[in-house]
């Protein structure tokens, strides 16, 4: 982390901000936004209940203010390490328990979403409440209107346009439920994210139509502000920490589609050897019927055979609910990562613009004007949410892809593991020395 | 055909000069005693020697294959495969091998060899050749006669045959088998003047042919049907064997593009760079270690056919016997309609129909003497026909022991070459689960340490 204002201590319980007089009230500047270098503190939360603070680009406060130290105890209560280990988490969030519910116009999976949480913001230490899909799909929309300088997590595609999918079964639903119980703690472990008041109004609000409806606007100053950033202006260069982002998010997705289909062509494959099992084993139960002293061998083999076929289709179906979906919900992610970096992109093509047409007026006045101030305090908050999210999000694919690719080599070898001992409890049924049978069809007994 | 006079250091006695039908009465005694003998000498698993009723001992191999060009009957030119054959005795004292024979022979001398041997000995199982053309390939198996994989495959099932013949109690004493070993040029001619070809019953190639057997034994009738039904079985599991190892193939190969792929994206990446690289590394041994795996299963495949095609030389007896029974049926039938026949004319009365009662009927009775002629005729003939009857029984009873004793051997050995294989096939499959299990703990131990 780089020098600005002090590293934060891992925050244990903040006060609500509402309580906490603002070491800077009474100062003007209401739009000024600021930022450091990663991690940064998140003032959002401030902001959409009032509270201005203000820290300047160059990191200092505005002169005459507040001290040192009762901005810097702020920073300490509002900001959130961001390796929030187990022992400092305040919050936790489990999605389980899927039920069918069925209605006279439609039929859907409900999902119960448990909260545990210290936190001020939470009236209750626990919550229980049963959400649908198009739930999690108005959470998304309502985080990506709100924090839009950050990258939000994604969700399991809608529909499932591959083959002739059950939406019921239990496969399908226990694959979706893994993936929004992942969505949400990735929400959860997120310093701002976690934060925001739809997310919080999504865990507790025992009916989130009337929410949905009412359609409050919780949008954050941010939100606003970036909202309304005109797409109008093209960006000459973009900067070549976030060009390298976007390039290396390009090669991401491509190599991540690559394996998705050498993972898919995998499981086709591996199904077809499947089908030719399910015919083999049999013969030998067919020969075994014909034959004597060569019966039991011959029908231990058969059974082996088809206790490698169970086998096999435990590790194709794995690999189709467990290791395909999370390659998938990471090229979304990548996906919607790059419409952040075009945005970011976008914000800061009209401060270089309004900047240019100022310089060209070439008035006197050194100031800034305004509303060009207010255009690069955004394009800087923008840089350093995005710079820090960038961050968390690349140890998080690093132990995610560890724990994915270790999960795919387990079950090979968990499967071969199985093979083995099938192979091997055979052996000595194919040694040992026959006492001739004598069936009334078998002829060479 | 030459009557050679037995070498005793050659240990093999001349071929019978006539079929098994023939005062066998000795021959099939000392057969039968000369199997429990070699037997006891322990003729059995040994695959490499060869312990003959002198204890001497010999080795046979098929050492080399060549392709060769040369003009065929027609003159013109064609291409075919020529196989080394080498033979060593083993002198027993002090183990020593000494190469006593050394030729080529084609594939083409081989069936040559083997159709003799079926004529010969009709009682015999004898042993198949490997396939003529190359069936039941997966994918990657050239169906090429030509292939270097196909001719390999074919030398080791070549010799196989040999070492059968050589380890069969009764074949191995054949004098034309010991010329195959030991006389190059001429041979041919040789197995050609034993005139086989005349003495082969045309009627045992002829599958459709049914014969109307009123009393066929038992055991042949079921060793029939189960000959059937291991042909039709084996040859299930063959083909579906060959797509298994299809689909297998095609999953093991399907994994090294895993292998690049990790490699290109390790080059964007800072600390999972490595991991992955490394990952790819043992996915692209994965995918090359199915190569080695199919051509051992291969072996197996191998050994499948060979019972396959015993299947046809089981049934081959089985129709031996019932063409013995049909005609000793026959035999009966005319010996018993000429002595009715006989009788009637004895005693004036007609019961059979016959021409020469019809036309006697149309043109007048014959006179006495002519009616004698007939007699006596008749009487000739029933006296012909019950000797051949009586020896006809007696074929087809020594043939019924034989083939019965050469078939519980034969059995006894299919139970212990099937079981072996078996065994070979599910020690390749427990090497290929290791195999398996190393690849990917080596994998998963790199994403451990992305």
């Amino acid at each position: 982390m780089a020098g600005g204002p002090p590293k934060a201590l891992p925050s244990t319980g903040p006060h609500s901000l509402r309580d906490m007089p603002h070491p800077l009230a009474g100062s003007s500047s209401e739009e000024a936004v600021g930022g450091d270098s990663t991690p940064s503190p998140d003032l959002l939360m401030a902001r959409s209940f009032g509270d201005k603070d203000l820290i300047l680009p160059n990191g200092g406060t505005p002169a005459g203010t507040s001290s040192p130290a009762s901005s810097s105890s702020l920073l300490n209560r509002l900001q959130l390490d961001d390796d929030i280990d187990g022992e400092t988490r305040d919050l936790f969030v489990v999605v389980d328990d899927p039920k069918k519910h069925v209605c006279t116009m439609e039929t859907y999976i409900t999902y119960r979403i448990t909260t545990k949480s210290t936190r001020v913001e939470f009236d209750l230490p626990e919550y229980s409440v049963r959400r649908r899909y198009q739930d999690f799909d108005w959470l998304r929309s309502k985080l990506e209107e709100s924090q839009p300088t950050h990258l939000i997590p994604p969700l399991p595609e809608k529909f499932v346009v591959k083959g002739v999918v059950d939406r019921f079964s239990e496969e399908f639903v226990e694959t979706r439920r893994k993936a929004l119980d992942k969505f949400l703690k990735r929400i959860t472990d997120h310093p701002v994210l976690s934060f925001n008041e739809h997310f919080n109004i999504f865990l507790t609000a025992k009916d989130l139509n009337i929410y949905k409806k009412q359609g409050i606007a919780l949008l954050t100053r941010m939100g606003e502000s970036v909202k309304h950033v005109t797409g109008g202006y093209k960006l000459r260069t973009r900067p070549l920490e976030f060009a390298a982002i976007g390039d290396y998010l390009d090669t991401f997705a491509l190599k991540l589609g690559t394996i998705d289909r050498i993972a898919q062509r995998i499981i086709k494959e591996e199904i077809e050897y499947l089908v030719e099992l399910r015919e083999y084993g049999p013969v030998y139960s067919t020969w075994s019927a014909l034959e004597g002293e060569l019966a039991e061998p011959l029908e231990g083999v058969s059974a082996c055979i088809g206790n490698c076929s169970t086998a096999l289709e435990e590790l194709t179906d794995d690999m189709t609910e467990d290791f395909l979906p999370v390659l998938r919900e990471y090229i979304l992610y990548s996906d919607s990562m790059k419409s952040v970096l075009k945005k970011r992109d976008q914000v800061q093509a009209e401060y270089e613009a309004k900047l240019e047409a100022v310089a060209l007026r070439k008035e006197d006045r050194p100031k800034v004007p305004a509303d060009v101030e207010k255009c690069q305090d955004r394009m800087e908050c923008f840089n350093a949410d995005l710079k820090a999210d960038m961050e968390r999000w690349q140890n998080n694919k690093r132990q995610d892809f560890r724990q994915l690719l270790m999960g795919m080599a387990d079950k090979n070898i968990q499967y071969y593991e199985k093979c083995l001992m099938a192979w091997e409890s055979i052996i000595p049924l194919l040694q040992e020395k026959q006492e001739a049978k004598f069936p009334v069809t078998a002829v060479l007994s | 055909m030459e009557q050679a006079t037995p070498d005793p250091e050659r240990q093999l006695q001349p071929a019978p000069l006539e079929p098994l039908g023939r005062s066998d009465a000795g021959l099939g005694v000392t057969v039968d005693e000369e199997a429990e003998r070699a037997r006891e000498e322990g003729s059995g698993g040994d695959t490499m020697t060869h312990n003959n009723f002198w204890l001497k001992k010999i080795e046979i191999s098929v050492s080399e294959a060549e392709k060769r060009t040369g003009r065929n009957a027609m003159n013109m030119q064609e291409t075919y495969t020529a196989y080394l054959i080498e033979t060593r005795s083993v002198e027993h004292t002090d183990g020593q091998s000494v190469l006593t024979d050394s030729l080529w022979r084609r594939y083409s001398e081989f069936e040559l060899l083997r159709n003799y041997l079926l004529v010969y000995y009709p009682h015999i199982v004898v042993p198949p050749l490997p396939e003529k053309r190359a069936e039941f390939v997966w994918h990657k198996l050239s169906a090429d006669n030509m292939d270097p994989d196909f001719v390999e495959r074919r030398r080791i099932g070549l010799e196989n045959f040999l070492l059968r013949i050589a380890s069969h109690p009764i074949l191995c004493r054949d004098k034309i088998f010991y010329l195959f070993l030991t006389q190059e040029g001429n041979w041919k001619e040789t197995v050609n003047e034993t005139g086989f070809q005349l003495k082969a019953d045309s009627r045992l190639k002829a599958l459709n042919a049914t014969f109307r057997v009123k009393n066929p034994d038992k055991r042949f009738t079921d060793l029939k049907h189960y000959s059937d039904e291991l042909q039709s079985v084996i040859s299930h599991l063959l083909r579906v064997r060959a797509r298994v190892a299809d689909r297998l193939y095609g999953v093991y190969k399907v994994h090294g593009n895993y292998g690049r792929v990790f490699s290109e994206w390790s080059a964007i990446e800072k600390e999972m760079g490595d991991g992955l690289q490394s990952a790819g590394h043992h996915m692209d041994v994965y995918a090359s270690s199915i190569d080695d795996i199919l051509e051992d299963e291969e072996h197996y495949a191998d050994q499948l056919k060979e019972y396959l095609f015993y299947a046809e030389a089981l049934r081959a007896v089985c129709r031996k016997h019932e063409l013995m029974q049909y005609d000793l049926e026959i035999a009966a039938q005319d010996l018993a309609s000429k002595k009715q026949q006989c009788e009637e004319l004895a005693t004036g009365t007609v019961r059979t129909f016959s021409l020469k009662g019809m036309t006697t009927k149309l043109f007048g009775q014959e006179t006495p003497e002519q009616r004698e002629a007939r007699i006596k005729v008749l009487e000739e003939q029933i006296n012909e026909g019950e000797q051949q009857l009586k020896s006809k029984n007696l074929e087809g009873r020594e043939f019924v022991k034989n083939a019965w004793a050469d078939i519980e051997r034969f059995k006894e050995q299919k139970n212990r070459d099937l079981k072996e294989a078996l065994i070979s096939y599910a020690v390749m499959q427990i090497s290929m689960c290791k195999k398996g299990i190393q690849v990917w703990t080596n994998a998963k131990e790199c994403f451990s340490k992305m």
